[in-house]
């Protein structure tokens, strides 16, 4: 990444001075974001100058929210964002990792050694430490029926870091049949096919899993009915509003009579369409006690609801643009952008249609529907804050399901693998380079641990103590991880603490890089006022 | 009923709403004050079309503006981003977090923004309304002075000066989490903001929020800060309207606080920046639009309106009031009782949509989509046959870099007058107004191609947080006083209720040299070989091919002039 020079009034550091401005950012950013880290964090309550309240424990959000200005700072906020972005998880690592890379190296260079080696030994070290976890990481088989007990582990790990254990629990089986809901075989996952929908609810604090969809409206005419069952479900796109076409946008009436039969005849357009979709209403629903239901996205004027409400049908106006796919893969049938042509085969199915009323907030839930590919995740929370934070542990608990599945692999968590790798590092890497770069290997290989030390002192635990009895256990051969509790080793895998491989993968791979740019600095770009330290 | 749903992204734009709402919600209240001149009742302008009912949580009922509102992280002072409809976060004191083992929370509290004496009055009348107005009033008139004398001091936010509730659905705020606001400044600067795409789909969600409450949206009025990044916000919300909401015609003004124009020296580099970013936001936003007003002259102060008002540029509260006024003025025919074109009411005449208005502006003649705007504020007596009534010469435009001859024979345009007062003092009828208005034109060298004239009762209310603008020739209902005594103090609220307005929106070629310049400078600084502005424009994130898409719009916006000026000249 190059910085290019905008400001012409940047000043320019020299090398040494900018070296430590890095190292400093880097440590700066770590110890804001130590605390968050793992089931023992503490969660973050952001008052801000109005009263508004944001609440977070993970990475990814408190980075956003933070007023960054340090350039360097920037860059590495940028490169842990960046790593939720495309898996979900793992920016505290990341920031941890590569300011404890960076702590490693300074203590070197304090020492004498040039950065150069440090890069060099950090590179061969990335290169074998994800040739190690290839081998580590505990690899499972999805097929056809995904081995449900290993998905509910993976997200109850995830979860428990950012929900207190009950909550978190109650969510587990929610991300997973969700994300199962919606895969379909040999294809990529997409999450957006889960709409995660919230109510805001006086006390409670609850969340479930619809199969089917939630929309955020209701009906808009008093004879609707507000509750159906064996529902048709005709999603469309189609103006059923009177509006002014282009053509006879005729504005200069010359008289009353004439402006009404304009108005006129372009209202029959409208009641055309609208009786389209009343024929098939008919032709279906004849003499059965089947239900139907338009969902539109385009608008439904009073005039068209009439008709509707007259022949029984319920009709739903401005659905989201992306409900018109989810509509589709929960209930079937297909999305149509005219009448013109409808028949039975473009209407999908529900087993119930009805809706919910909170105040003026209005709710329509499709629900029964008979094989959903699309699903609603429903929060209850009793306030704005409150709810928020819970959709950021539901995206993050269907991501780790999500990489599970496409990942085929899982890692042993609880600081396994970082203790377990760093011993690789040690006893087999670092004899295999020359020099100084060993001093690199151990850098990297020290930095490690920057993991499991800080889920000890989360964990208000013996930092000394605890890396010393797991590093004992891995020298036995036995692969164990902390215990945030009692701080003892346990093994990982009888307590089902996973971390999603592609995760790790990422940590390892993006903070080295990042720490070797911002190492290899030649002179740092200061412009002016953005020299403040990150918090 | 049909419903306009109105969007305001950016500081400027910000501070413009909240005038503009504060004129509505003054309306609401004069409409219901028994006291309250005759001319506010009547029904004279639906506010249902403007606002909408609701209720909160705990049952009770709201009326709201159906608006969304985009500002930058902070922007919003001491309001709340969830509104002001009580649901106060109470919460907000106790480190009680229902989603986490109690002990390990910590909390970090942002210095609270304190409310300014005006807001404080605000809230302590909500709570005791009886005592707001009836027996203490000269008590209260001292206060009043208090209220504005802290306004005048010490406006930060925009949200300081708003005396209207808006709905939670309202208010976002953009967070840009490694953009500086403070230097929101060009084009590009709002990359990080616009690449997100969770923002935007949440301004889009908001938006829709209001429009499928409408039985029938007759179009989206949108008021954008275009003076640095916030252009590019709107361009893609603009966008994406486009694309929801096929048939829904939208009408932009673009606004600018005078300052943000600035004589100050810039260096080279700067001003083809700020050229680039003027030439770029032009082109962008004019394409996801209907209708486009560019409004924002460089100084106020030193313009024609200050021989009636006294404009501080230095303060944003000052200048977004005039633009707020003159918005307002445009927007009374989308709010009048429809009638057939015999039939008058005694009250008004002349509704047109927002539908309506851009297709008699836009589509007629030239097919021009870039329109000015012209404001007399206030509007002069108009029953006067002398030069004074002349209301063609006391309108003045707020679209900057145009040019002054406007001999147009081709132009089409939409004038709306409101609470015109005659020579006396009296408010002069709607006929009255009408046979003036007729005789000003008739009397003109070259006539327009076409004119539609709105007029109503109703003038400008003036709110009690309005800025103290007027100068001492301006009476207590807006006349111009021949006889006045030099006064040193500007007149505010207190001294004046009501003014008559005059705006006019002008499609003419007279826009000319303002879409010239900005296509000139996107072919000089970055579609020509070598250009220097290429880098920027690369930096912003445009490829060579957009650019040279951008430049193409921007000449097709000239296209329509072409054949219209050779005549001109012919005539001249
Ligand atoms: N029950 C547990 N006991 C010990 N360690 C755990 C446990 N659950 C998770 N961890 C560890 O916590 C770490 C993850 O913590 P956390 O989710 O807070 O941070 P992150 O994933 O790096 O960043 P973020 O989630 O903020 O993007 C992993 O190293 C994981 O192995
Ligand atoms: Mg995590």
């Amino acid at each position: 990444m190059s910085l290019r020079v905008l400001n012409p009034n940047a000043e320019v550091l020299n090398k040494s001075a900018a070296l430590h401005m890095n190292i400093n950012a880097a440590k700066g950013l770590q110890d804001v974001l130590k605390t968050n880290l793992g089931p023992k964090g503490t969660i973050k309550m952001l008052v801000g100058g109005a009263g508004d309240i944001k609440l977070t424990k993970d990475g990814n959000t408190l980075l956003k929210e933070m007023q960054i200005q340090n350039p360097t700072a920037i860059m590495i906020a940028r490169t842990a964002v960046a790593q939720d972005d495309t898996s979900g998880d793992g920016t505290t690592s990341t920031v941890l990792f590569i300011g404890e890379l960076m702590k490693q190296s300074e203590r070197c260079i304090d020492e004498g050694t040039h950065p150069r080696f440090l890069v060099d030994g950090f590179d061969v070290a990335k290169r074998a430490t994800l040739e190690f976890l290839e081998k580590f990481k505990t690899s499972v088989v999805m097929g056809d029926e995904p081995d449900r007990e290993i998905l509910k582990m993976i997200a109850r790990t995830t979860l428990r870091t950012k929900l207190y254990e009950g909550l978190a629990d109650q969510l587990t089986d929610i991300v997973v049949n969700a994300v199962l809901c919606i895969r379909k075989p040999d294809e990529p996952i997409d999450l957006f096919m889960v709409e995660i929908m919230h109510m805001r609810h006086k006390f409670d604090v609850d969340t479930r899993l619809v199969e089917g969809l939630v929309l955020d409206h209701g009906s808009r005419h008093p004879d609707m009915k507000r509750r159906a069952e064996n529902c048709y479900i005709l999603t469309c796109n189609v103006s059923l509003e009177y509006e002014k076409s282009e053509i006879n946008a005729g504005f200069f009436y010359s008289n009353a009579e004439q402006r009404e039969k304009m108005v006129a005849a372009e209202r029959r357009q409208v009641d055309e369409r609208v009786k389209r979709i009343i024929e098939l209403k008919n032709k279906v629903c004849a003499g059965n006690d089947k239900n139907f239901v338009v969902i539109n996205q385009k608008g439904i004027d009073p005039p068209s609801l009439d008709l509707l409400a007259r022949a029984g049908i319920i009709g739903l106006r401005r659905a989201k643009r992306r409900n018109m796919e989810r509509l589709v893969l929960a209930c079937g049938g297909e999305a149509v952008d005219s009448v013109d042509d409808l028949t039975e085969d473009c209407l999908g199915w529900a087993g119930l249609v009805y809706e919910h009323t909170l105040g003026e907030e209005k709710y329509t839930f499709i629900e029964n529907v008979k094989n959903p590919r699309s699903c609603t995740i429903l929060i209850k929370g009793p306030n704005d804050h409150t709810i928020a934070q819970i959709k950021d542990a539901v995206r993050d608990g269907l991501r780790s399901v999500k990489n599970t599945v496409e990942d085929e692999a899982v890692v042993l968590g609880a600081g396994a693998f970082e203790v377990a790798a760093k011993k690789h590092l040690i006893d087999n890497v670092k004899k295999t380079v020359k020099g100084r770069a060993q001093l690199g290997v151990e850098a990297f290989a020290d930095a490690l641990l920057v993991i499991p030390k800080t889920l000890a002192e989360n964990s208000g635990l013996d930092t000394q103590d605890v890396i010393v009895a797991l590093q004992n256990e891995h020298d036995r051969g036995l692969v164990v991880g902390l215990n945030h509790h009692s701080g003892e080793p346990i093994d990982p895998q009888m307590e089902g603490i996973f971390d999603n491989y592609s995760v790790k993968r990422q940590i390892i791979n993006s903070g080295p890089i990042i720490a070797s740019q911002l190492l290899l600095v030649d002179e740092v770009i200061r412009a002016g006022r953005n020299m403040r330290k990150p918090t | 009923m049909r419903e306009p749903v109105t969007v305001q992204v950016g500081g400027f734009a910000n501070y413009v709403g909240s005038h503009f709402w504060n004129f509505q919600d003054e309306l609401l209240g004069l409409a219901d004050d028994p006291d309250a001149d005759p001319v506010f009742k009547n029904d004279a302008l639906d506010m249902d079309v403007l606002y909408r009912s609701g209720e909160t949580h705990q049952g009770i009922p709201t009326y709201c503006p159906r608006l969304v509102s985009v500002g930058s992280r902070g922007s919003l002072g001491s309001l709340s981003s969830s509104g002001n409809l009580g649901q106060t976060s109470a919460s907000a004191d106790q480190l009680n977090v229902a989603t986490w083992q109690s002990g390990s929370v910590t909390r970090s509290v942002s210095k609270p923004h304190g409310r300014n004496l005006f807001l404080q009055s605000l809230v302590e009348e909500g709570q005791n309304p009886s005592t707001s107005n009836g027996a203490s009033n000269s008590q209260k008139s001292v206060e009043d002075k208090d209220l504005i004398d802290c306004l005048e001091n010490n406006v930060n936010f925009w949200t300081d000066y708003s005396k209207v509730q808006y709905h939670p659905q309202s208010l976002y705020e953009l967070h840009g989490s490694w953009t500086d606001f403070d230097k929101f400044d060009n084009y590009g600067s709002a990359q990080e903001v616009v690449s997100d795409w969770s923002q935007i789909e949440e301004m889009n969600e908001r938006l829709r929020f209001f429009v499928e409450e409408c039985d029938h949206i007759q179009g989206i009025q949108f008021i954008v800060d275009d003076s640095g990044g916030f252009s590019s916000v709107a361009a893609q919300f603009l966008e994406n309207i486009a694309d929801d909401y096929t048939n829904t015609p939208v009408l932009l003004y673009c606004v600018r606080d005078p300052m943000t124009l600035g004589s100050s020296r810039r260096n080279q580099r700067e001003s083809i920046m700020r050229a680039l970013h003027d030439a770029v936001s032009f082109s962008k936003l004019s394409s996801f639009c209907n209708l486009m007003v560019p409004i924002g002259p460089p100084s106020l102060s030193r313009s024609y309106m200050s021989s009636y008002l006294y404009i501080q540029d230095e303060k944003p509260f000052h200048a977004s009031a005039v633009c707020a006024a003159a918005i307002h003025s445009i927007t009374v025919p989308f709010r009048l009782q429809r009638t057939g074109p015999s039939s008058d009411l005694a009250h008004s005449s002349g509704n047109l949509d927002i539908g309506e208005l851009l297709h008699i502006l836009s589509d007629q003649g030239q097919q021009n989509m870039v329109t000015a705007l012209d404001v007399a504020m206030p509007a002069p007596s108009l029953t006067d046959r002398d030069a004074m009534g002349n209301i063609e010469m006391k309108l003045h435009s707020l679209t900057p870099e145009i040019s002054d001859e406007d001999e147009d024979p081709y132009s089409v345009e939409s004038l709306v007058v409101h609470g015109a007062l005659d020579k006396g003092g009296q408010r002069t009828s709607i006929s009255q107004v009408k046979d003036s208005v007729c005789s000003v034109y008739e009397a003109r060298e070259t006539k327009p191609k076409f004119s539609h004239l709105t007029a109503s009762l109703c003038p400008l209310p003036v709110p009690l947080p309005f800025p103290s603008i007027f100068r001492g020739n301006i009476g207590r209902h807006g006349e111009i006083l021949s006889d006045h005594a030099e006064e040193s103090q500007p007149k505010g609220s207190l001294d004046i209720e009501s003014i008559p307005m005059a705006a006019r929106l002008r499609s003419s070629s007279a826009v000319l040299p303002f879409i010239e310049r900005r296509s000139g400078s996107l072919q000089k600084h970055g579609v020509a070989r070598g250009a220097i502005g290429s880098l920027v424009l690369r930096d912003w994130g445009f490829g060579r091919e957009e650019v040279e898409d951008m430049a193409e719009h921007l000449a097709k916006l000239l296209g329509p002039f072409h054949p219209a000026m050779d005549l001109t000249l012919d005539s001249d």
